[in-house]
């Protein structure tokens, strides 16, 4: 009953790209993340470097030097192999700016300081064979780097805890072992916790301040934008009353016939171009919506009455998603006779595009150019002897 | 109030209506729009809602302009409704936003003024009748509402609705969705009625509902369903 002998109904997926476009809304924090990623990363070849020459430089002579004095010198010497290995393999990943496994390098560090105390004996204990009193803690600073600085600090304390339980254990308690130990623990700690904080509290900084820069980029171009966009209006909108008035002007003074089907359309036209621009609400338009008031004020131009209803802000949308949306309906624009009727209906998951024009004779709308990818783009059109209806659908 | 106090349109006699606009110009045209169709007959018309109103008690239904004199008069639009009056809104402020405010202040329908000529008639009849009329402009403030209060739509009911109001034609609707006129009319029409259970209760949304279900456009056991969507509580009729 519905289908008219010359119905065409073509309903096919038009391909979209894979590749989503760089969002605005995501464009300042993306830029943040990269300037603290950038300034942190002297402050990690700092660490780093400092950890492994120190481990280097200070700590293998004097183990190499006092390696028979240990109870185990076997361990002392392993462990410190153990955390030269570990100390480059965190670097390297460091620098590479690869995530490190915090926790357990963090639980095979406790080991190692729990090792060697052990492996020491009681003479070694503040002996220069003891290479964890000075070098371990630079290898906190390296494994828990962008971590929180409690974190660290909280290992500090669990190292200090080692040490002195050893200390107690060994019964070296007297009043001059205990100062050393406390000279060792704090000496050794007191830098690399200071270079941590610093490191951390900088990143911040600099990660705030690019968001901000980069927040009021965004800005400045948003405003740039409305007002490059309320400049176009304002000049259709001159161009628009000027036409209206000078049909108006003609049917007050009895120049133009109300009856004349030709000063009809003029008002039709007029008027449609009227309530195209009262509708357009957005400050700054979505591409898409601009692309199909371009496609639309340009077949005005060949005398045709358009009606643009746009209900909802389409999403940001992918260049060719957005291409195969509106191309279909442009071309659909230029082929139309006596009026049009453009429709966009948008919410974050969908965006649909309707085109209706009065079914005349003429060429069938061209299926929109196939493009390589997962078809994200619906396509259909069809002609019923009344109307013809294009319409192309997007959903995420 | 409840629905019963609605005065109820009887077949035999004319609709009488009441036209509430600023604009001479376009009261003369909506009384010509309206002059086409037998069934009605304008009672009164003037700027002033109260005035017209008193002019005209026994108005069935008032068609009334959004913006009086500069001012958006969604109060009034409520305060109408609320006293059982069947209003149709009627106005060049045709985004969603203003349409679903409408609707939620207890508009029976709302015609953006292009539609009028179109839509006008039928609108008034349907509204006569406490029979919901959704325009196209309505259709498409309706499928892209995302407030979060909105009535949910089946897929059925949000595809009519978002066909016809970019068609503008129900049989062409129905062509594509291969379902007969009058399916494609009752999904627009049920979507509608789901909004009668959003915003503040009315009589006119009483009386939409009521009439629907006496019509078999929804069953009573379904009216939980709209209840459990709706932002505000209210008795069923």
């Amino acid at each position: 009953m519905w289908a008219e002998p010359d119905a065409a109904d073509r309903t096919h997926r038009v391909p979209g790209p894979r590749t989503p476009e760089l969002v605005l809304a995501n464009r300042a924090g993306r830029a943040a993340a990269a300037v603290a990623r950038i300034s942190d990363r002297g402050a990690r070849i700092v660490v780093v470097t400092i950890a492994l020459v120190w481990h280097l430089a200070i700590g293998l002579p004097a183990v190499l030097a006092a390696r028979a004095e240990p109870a185990v010198p076997q361990l002392v010497i392993g462990c410190w192999l153990l955390v030269a290995v570990l100390g480059v393999l965190a670097g390297v990943r460091l620098l590479r700016d690869a995530p490190l496994p915090a926790p357990p390098l963090v639980a095979l560090l406790l080991v190692v300081d729990v090792v060697v105390f052990a492996a020491l004996g009681r003479a070694q204990v503040f002996g220069p064979a003891n290479w964890v009193w000075g070098g371990l803690a630079w290898f906190f600073v390296v494994v828990l780097w962008r971590q929180p600085v409690r974190w660290l600090l909280a290992l500090l304390v669990a190292h200090a805890g080692v040490g002195l339980a050893a200390v107690v254990l060994y019964d070296a308690t007297e009043a001059a072992d205990l100062a050393r130990a406390t000279m060792a623990l704090y000496g050794t700690s007191s830098l690399p916790a200071a270079v941590f904080a610093g490191a951390t509290t900088l990143a911040a900084l600099s990660r705030d301040r690019t968001a901000t820069a980069a927040a009021t980029n965004a800005m400045l171009a948003e405003r740039a934008a409305a007002e490059q966009a309320r400049r176009e209006r304002t000049e259709r909108l001159a161009l628009v009353s000027a036409a209206a008035e000078e049909v108006l002007t003609e049917l007050a003074q009895g120049r133009a016939d109300p009856t004349d089907p030709q000063v009809q359309r003029r008002c039709a036209r007029a008027a449609a171009r009227l309530r195209r621009l009262i509708a357009e609400s957005d400050d700054v338009p979505h591409p898409l919506l601009h692309e199909l008031r371009a496609a639309a004020d340009l077949a005005e131009r060949n005398g045709l009455p358009i009606e643009l209803v746009t209900i909802g802000t389409p999403p940001p949308l992918p260049v060719r998603v957005r291409r195969s949306l509106a191309d279909p309906l442009a071309a659909g624009l230029a082929d139309a006779r006596d009026w049009a009727r453009l429709t966009v209906v948008s919410s974050p998951d969908e965006v649909v595009v309707g085109l209706v024009t009065p079914d005349a004779a003429g060429p069938e709308a061209a299926p929109p150019p196939t493009e390589d990818g997962a078809g994200e783009v619906e396509f259909h059109y069809e002609r019923d002897g009344k109307i013809r209806w294009t319409q192309t659908r997007w959903r995420r | 109030m409840d629905a019963d106090a609605l005065a109820s349109v009887t077949p035999e006699q004319p609709v009488g209506v009441a036209i509430i606009d600023d604009h001479p110009v376009v009261i003369d045209g909506v009384r010509a729009w309206l002059a086409t169709e037998p069934r009605l007959t304008v009672l009164a018309t003037g700027d002033d809602p109260d005035e017209v109103l008193r002019v005209a008690p026994a108005a069935d239904v008032v068609l009334l302009d959004l913006r009086l004199h500069g001012r958006v008069v969604l109060d009034k639009l409520a305060e109408l409704s609320a006293a059982g009056r069947r209003v149709v809104v009627y106005s060049e402020h045709s985004d969603p936003q203003t349409m679903l405010a409408a609707l939620d202040a207890g508009a029976v329908a709302f015609l953006a003024k292009h539609e009028g000529r179109e839509h006008c008639v039928a609108t008034v009849l349907d509204a006569a009748a406490d029979r919901p009329y959704v325009a196209p402009a309505l259709a498409g403030a309706m499928v892209g509402d995302s407030r979060p209060g909105r009535p949910m739509l089946s897929d059925k009911e949000r595809e009519a609705l978002l066909l016809w109001f970019q068609s503008m034609s129900k049989a062409s609707v129905a062509r594509r969705m291969r379902i007969s006129e009058h399916t494609v009319k009752q999904y627009v029409d049920r979507a509608r009625i789901k909004y009668s259970r959003v915003g503040r209760p009315a009589a006119t949304k009483a009386a939409l509902l009521a009439r629907a279900i006496e019509d078999g456009l929804i069953r009573p056991e379904e009216i939980g369903i709209y209840r459990s969507q709706a932002a505000a509580d209210w008795p069923t009729p």
